[in-house]
């Protein structure tokens, strides 16, 4: 039954671009795909580890930003770009990750949000390294075995070809001890180390995660776009990185995938509503934080559920209706 | 980042320390960075006020805190611009529609929401927030508008010393409005049954204080201080859709910087960032923006409680 429906979910994502085939929706199927990716990236974090991160545009600007400037300064392949954009990501992201052992709640939220100001204040500033606010222009298009992949058709594939890596590696390592180590930890820091995770490292290991699946999707975009500056990778980003992995179903992977492509295609089908399609947007993500608090991965379950008489997957909700708040998200910084 | 605070540091002394000639002038421009930092300073502290209150209440962080200021500045101008209403009327005409406005806020997007945990109720927060300036972008239109402010470019001119008439209006209001709050929380009734609603619910509720009438209260009174900041602050800033985000980040670091949770912690912590930000502009101006977000790593960095967190330990 589940591969049947991942079977024909793949085979959907496949026909998709003969289906509507302008390049302005080839377009919105690229960035739907990169967004899922980064998303991913969050759920490694927030979903599993359950460390509130808002850098997710910051580290996807970081990995864009390499990527383009090895590429057009340094005439080097996109081959290159790439694992070079993962890297300096991640990097930035175990850095990151060293205030986590600290800080929680509201406090991690924060430093978060200032990381990734200063990096948008520094790509903005830093006019020899970055170009400033003008941006960079004329990243080129990746070539696979020959072939340019330089339309948004061919480069939905070739997204669509990292997507279904990369969510598969997240499959494998939520299912493995590390993610067992990243739920424990979200679920009760204390006990966790108290049953022998190493609660820093697994941290770290949490933030490195989600950095390098933002670099990596960083990269995508910028050889996607031809064209980057400071403006795309905003904390306004990261809020709807945050949005999409809460509406999907935090800590699930197809929850999350569910959520990004939601939060994608939403605008479009709300464009009959003219100038007021964002607003009713806004209220869209309230109403459904009021009447889905499990997202809406956590409504499929739940109606799964009613017809077949057992859950697909065990999805720990984020936090139990009920529950008193955990203790880490109102008392903040600990000792 | 240390050594770009240093640098900043080092400037603003070695300015008028050093350099005997010049030393009045520049001892006088850095006195006017001081209260025109100030003056940032209290509207930070006025915004991190309505932070901190709404936590201390619900123990959530409001991310449409920045609404909470960009909606009373368009109320603004359509009473005073477009209405052409005389200034105490339009001014509390204002105010009037804060107060409707932090109840209609707390019904949508918190009472539904009052008993789940911590991160649906934030994000509901953010869909306000952008439910708010989309709609403000519909009614008011995207162009940045110019909020007619009491005392146009006005200045005082003490010995030298100018100081804009704006920013003492700033500072003396925020004053006499701390003041007032004192009083309400520490000498009324409904202070301290707000103040044991933010304490403990489960003990106010069993003393019969309705809490979630108070829990609306607390919402109200934050919109009412964003009001009074945005009235404030409206006339030195382009009113836009987009003006509450970044006054609305750095007060919560402020609040945070202070000493989280502690309204002691947030007006000095508003203070602090203001006269940092005023003086790191003036010679680092391209990051001035980030200034907050520097303080406030090393801060949690080094002193995770806040820089005033021992101090001010006990909860408002």
């Amino acid at each position: 039954m589940k591969f049947i429906l991942i079977f024909l979910i793949l085979a959907f994502a496949i026909v998709a671009p003969l289906i509507w085939t302008t390049d302005y929706w080839h377009h919105l199927m690229v960035l739907a795909a990169i967004y899922a990716i980064v998303a991913l990236g969050l759920n490694f974090t927030l979903g599993l580890t359950g460390q509130l991160s808002l850098a997710q545009a910051a580290f996807w600007g970081i990995g864009a930003y390499t990527s383009a400037l090895l590429t057009v300064r340094h005439e080097l392949s996109f081959w290159i770009g790439l694992p070079a954009a993962a890297a300096v990501s991640a990097l930035f992201g175990i850095l990151l990750g060293f205030p986590s052992f600290k800080l929680s709640g509201h406090y991690l939220a924060m430093t978060t949000i200032g990381f990734g100001i200063i990096v948008r204040l520094v790509l903005q500033n830093e006019t020899d390294l970055t170009g400033g606010a003008d941006g960079i222009a004329g990243i080129p298009a990746p070539t696979l075995l020959g072939f340019d992949i330089d339309d948004n058709r061919k480069f939905y594939y070739f997204a669509l070809g990292f997507l279904i890596l990369l969510s598969i590696v997240a499959l494998r390592v939520q299912h493995s001890r590390a993610g067992r180590a990243f739920q424990a930890i979200r679920e009760n820091e204390m006990a966790a180390s108290a049953t022998g995770v190493n609660i820093n490292r697994y941290k770290l290991i949490a933030f490195m995660f989600s950095a390098l699946y933002a670099g990596i999707a960083g990269s995508l975009y910028a050889h996607s776009a031809g064209y980057i500056s400071p403006d795309t990778f905003s904390f306004d980003q990261s809020v709807i990185f945050l949005v999409m992995l809460v509406l999907g179903g935090s800590g699930s992977v197809y929850g999350t995938l569910l959520g990004a492509i939601l939060i994608t295609f939403l605008p479009e089908w709300l464009r009959f509503l003219k100038s007021y399609y964002m607003a009713v947007y806004g209220a869209g993500v309230l109403l459904m934080m009021i009447f889905l608090p499990t997202g809406m991965w956590g409504l499929l379950e739940m109606i799964h559920e009613r017809i077949i008489g057992k859950p697909v997957e065990v999805i720990p909700p984020l936090d139990r209706p009920g529950e008193p708040r955990k203790a880490e998200l109102s008392v903040g910084a600990k000792k | 980042m240390d050594c770009f605070l240093s640098v900043v540091y080092c400037n603003g002394f070695r300015q008028w320390t050093t350099d005997n000639g010049q030393r009045s002038v520049d001892f006088i421009t850095f006195l006017q960075l001081i209260i025109s930092g100030l003056a940032m300073g209290a509207i930070y502290a006025l915004v991190a006020l309505g932070f901190v209150l709404i936590y201390n209440a619900v123990g959530i962080v409001n991310f449409a805190q920045g609404e909470f200021i960009m909606i009373p500045a368009f109320f603004g101008i359509t009473a005073l611009v477009t209405w052409y209403l005389p200034v105490p009327v339009a001014y509390s005409l204002v105010l009037a529609a804060m107060v409707v406005f932090g109840l209609v806020f707390e019904l949508i997007a918190y009472y539904p929401l009052r008993n789940r945990p911590f991160l649906p109720v934030v994000i509901s927060t953010i869909g306000a927030s952008i439910l708010l300036k989309n709609l403000a972008q519909n009614i008011w239109g995207a162009i940045p508008l110019r909020f007619p402010g009491l005392f146009e470019t006005g200045t005082l001119n003490l010995g030298g010393l100018r100081i804009g008439l704006q920013h003492l209006l700033i500072l003396g209001v925020t004053l006499i409005l701390l003041i007032l709050q004192y009083l309400l929380f520490e000498k009324t009734l409904l202070g301290k049954k707000m103040q044991a609603t933010a304490q403990d619910k489960q003990t106010a509720r069993l003393m019969g204080i309705p809490i979630n009438k108070m829990i609306a209260l607390t919402f109200i009174y934050s919109a009412l201080l964003g009001g009074v900041a945005a009235l404030l602050v409206a006339p030195i800033l382009n009113v836009t859709k987009d003006m509450g985000g970044p006054i609305a980040l750095k007060a919560f670091s402020s609040s945070i910087i202070g000493g989280f949770g502690s309204i002691p912690g947030a007006i000095l912590g508003g203070l602090f960032v203001g006269v940092i930000e005023a003086i790191a502009g003036k010679y680092y101006s391209a990051y001035t923006d980030g200034v907050a977000f520097f303080v406030l790593i090393a801060v949690l960095l080094f002193r995770p409680q806040g820089i005033f967190g021992e101090r001010i330990a006990e909860k408002a």
